[in-house]
């Protein structure tokens, strides 16, 4: 009880207070826009009008899909080759682990340096082979694309830890019984090991998805949500809106949705790992 | 896998597999690890080096961007506050959190889920939705820009960590040793002291660690709630992007010192931290 307490004061008070706001025009220059509910739905109407909340959800969904694809798909490659017990392989599973305890504000940086026209070693690199050197940060078509790049460095060891834990715990009769019907490597990796991992695949998945709304230090610090809005997903959208404009109200709607969106994929995420644990 | 009569041809296209296996995985290694060492090596350069390309591999390290960071006060006080703010912040949620998962190890409550659900929503909530009310009640009550405005927010993720990974790791610790202390008379405040907790000095090492590496790693929290006076090293470094131009040789030197204990305490407990990492998607 006193635990389910807690989890009231800090997760669902906060989350009600938020909701609270979301419902008054408050202004941080204006004090007396504190706790006005006379239009309780002014700020949702306004995002329903608003093209800059618009193109931050698209933003956000091109950003969310792009780093969690790439990253199931690095972290399924990298997990099945490392998936053997030796020395040298924990070794270098420790070593994989790095970009994901990083701060993110560091990996941030080193991306920033690697994509900075004047000291980029790839456009060094790229200048070699006589192939054209981009001023990847400004550019409007792969700005986003370099915070996907970044984000996917940053978090592909979450998906491996995951898929290699799964890939540990795998039974060993099913494998057994499709190397004796005869199957190939490829064969049995496809029919038989993908579709054992399907729930730990689509469960690293939820979890990368609801968790990629924190890319938020690699676009303040690479693109600042620019150029243009063109790298401004929704809760960048909503950081501006309140911390720099001062619209907490409108900034709380914003976050309310966002944080809608978080449980219901949480909620999904809870209901899977229910029907995991009966099946165990 | 093979009958006997074929199995040398096999061993031997094994081995040759191995080798194959061994250059993927180092080829890997390099690429993962190459924008982590480039800003290392970039940091030991001179300012002309490091914009020098073709970039110089062999090079005459120099130390002179952290000496001039390290004679940057502003820099120095950023990185204090951080680690006053994450060692607070440790101590606290251990001496909270490690007794209370001790309690709900032992009592054999069903709190499993809802510690797990704390967990969860902690980690997935947005940040934003939680730093509109911090924010709000903070300037209310006079919190922000200050060092236990910041311990506060990161006791609401940390909390829940600690007793997540301590609950596992005390259900793992015999009993017996614990039953033989009560019979002997000793309390529960004692069995727990003077019992489980000298035998949980790996779980503790490792717990404390990861609540440092949460509590130090966090940029944003620090950038709405903290101004000059608390401002944290995450916060403080992207300053030097501002003025005229770009300090690299501060930047990438600041950089490293940041991630500087990060990287060191996860390769001293690397065996643990994946236990920790994916805390809440993974059982145990």
């Amino acid at each position: 009880m006193p635990a389910l307490l807690i989890l009231f004061v800090v997760t669902i008070a906060p989350s009600l207070f938020l909701v609270a706001t979301s419902l008054t025009p408050l202004d941080l220059s204006r004090p007396a826009t504190w706790w006005d509910f006379r239009d309780p739905l002014v700020n949702y109407r306004s995002l329903l009008r608003d093209d800059l909340f618009a193109s931050s959800v698209w933003v956000q969904v091109y950003l969310s899909v792009a780093t969690v694809g790439f990253q199931l798909l690095a972290g399924l490659v990298i997990a099945v080759i490392l998936n053997r017990r030796t020395r040298f392989l924990e070794a270098v599973r420790a070593i994989f682990v790095i970009p994901m305890v990083l701060p993110p504000v560091v990996v941030a940086i080193i991306w920033k340096v690697l994509f900075t026209p004047d000291v980029s070693v790839i456009n060094w690199a790229l200048g070699l082979v006589h192939l054209p050197q981009p001023s990847w940060l400004t550019d409007p078509h792969l700005a986003l694309w370099t915070i996907i790049i970044a984000d996917v460095w940053e978090w592909f060891p979450f998906t491996m830890l995951m898929i290699l834990a799964a890939l540990q715990m795998m039974p060993d009769e099913p494998l057994e019984a499709a190397r004796i019907d005869g199957a190939g490597a490829w064969q049995t990796f496809f029919y038989v090991v993908l579709p054992l991992l399907r729930p730990v695949i689509v469960l690293a998945a939820l979890f990368r998805l609801i968790e990629s709304v924190k890319a938020f230090p690699l676009i303040f610090i690479m693109t600042s949500g620019g150029p243009g809005v063109t790298t401004q997903p929704t809760n960048y959208y909503a950081y501006l809106q309140g911390f720099s404009y001062n619209f907490i109200g409108y900034s709380s709607a914003i976050s309310v949705i966002v944080l809608a969106f978080s449980f219901l994929l949480s909620w999904l995420i809870i209901r899977m790992a229910g029907t995991r644990m009966q099946l165990d | 896998m093979t009958s006997p009569s074929t199995r040398p041809r096999p061993r031997r296209r094994g081995r040759w597999l191995d080798l194959l296996l061994i250059a993927v995985i180092l080829l890997l290694v390099g690429i993962a690890m190459f924008p982590f060492l480039w800003i290392v090596q970039m940091s030991l350069k001179t300012q002309l080096e490091a914009f020098t390309m073709p970039p110089k591999l062999i090079f005459l390290p120099t130390f002179e961007n952290y000496v001039s960071l390290l004679q940057d006060n502003s820099f120095l006080h950023t990185f204090a506050n951080s680690t006053l703010a994450s060692t607070i912040t440790v101590v606290l949620s251990m001496v909270i959190g490690v007794p209370a998962a001790y309690v709900l190890s032992r009592s054999q409550t069903k709190a499993d889920s809802s510690i797990a659900l704390w967990v969860l929503t902690t980690r997935m909530a947005p940040p934003i939705a939680f730093a509109i009310p911090f924010f709000l009640i903070f300037q209310k009550i006079g919190l922000i820009d200050t060092i236990q405005g910041l311990v506060l927010v990161y006791l609401t993720f940390n909390l829940s960590l600690v007793m997540w990974m301590m609950r596992t790791f005390f259900d793992g610790l015999p009993l017996s040793l614990e039953e033989a202390a009560w019979i002997d008379g000793a309390n529960i405040p004692q069995t727990f002291l003077r019992i489980a907790l000298p035998l949980s000095v790996p779980g503790l090492a490792t717990t404390a660690i990861f609540c440092f590496l949460l509590a130090w790693n966090d940029f944003f929290f620090a950038l709405i709630l903290t101004r000059s006076a608390t401002m944290t090293a995450p916060v403080g470094i992207v300053n030097f992007m501002n003025y005229e131009g770009w300090a690299w040789g501060k930047i990438t030197a600041g950089s490293v010192l940041i991630m500087l204990p990060v990287v060191a305490f996860s390769l001293l407990v690397r065996k643990y931290l994946i236990r920790g990492l994916t805390a809440g998607a993974i059982k145990g």
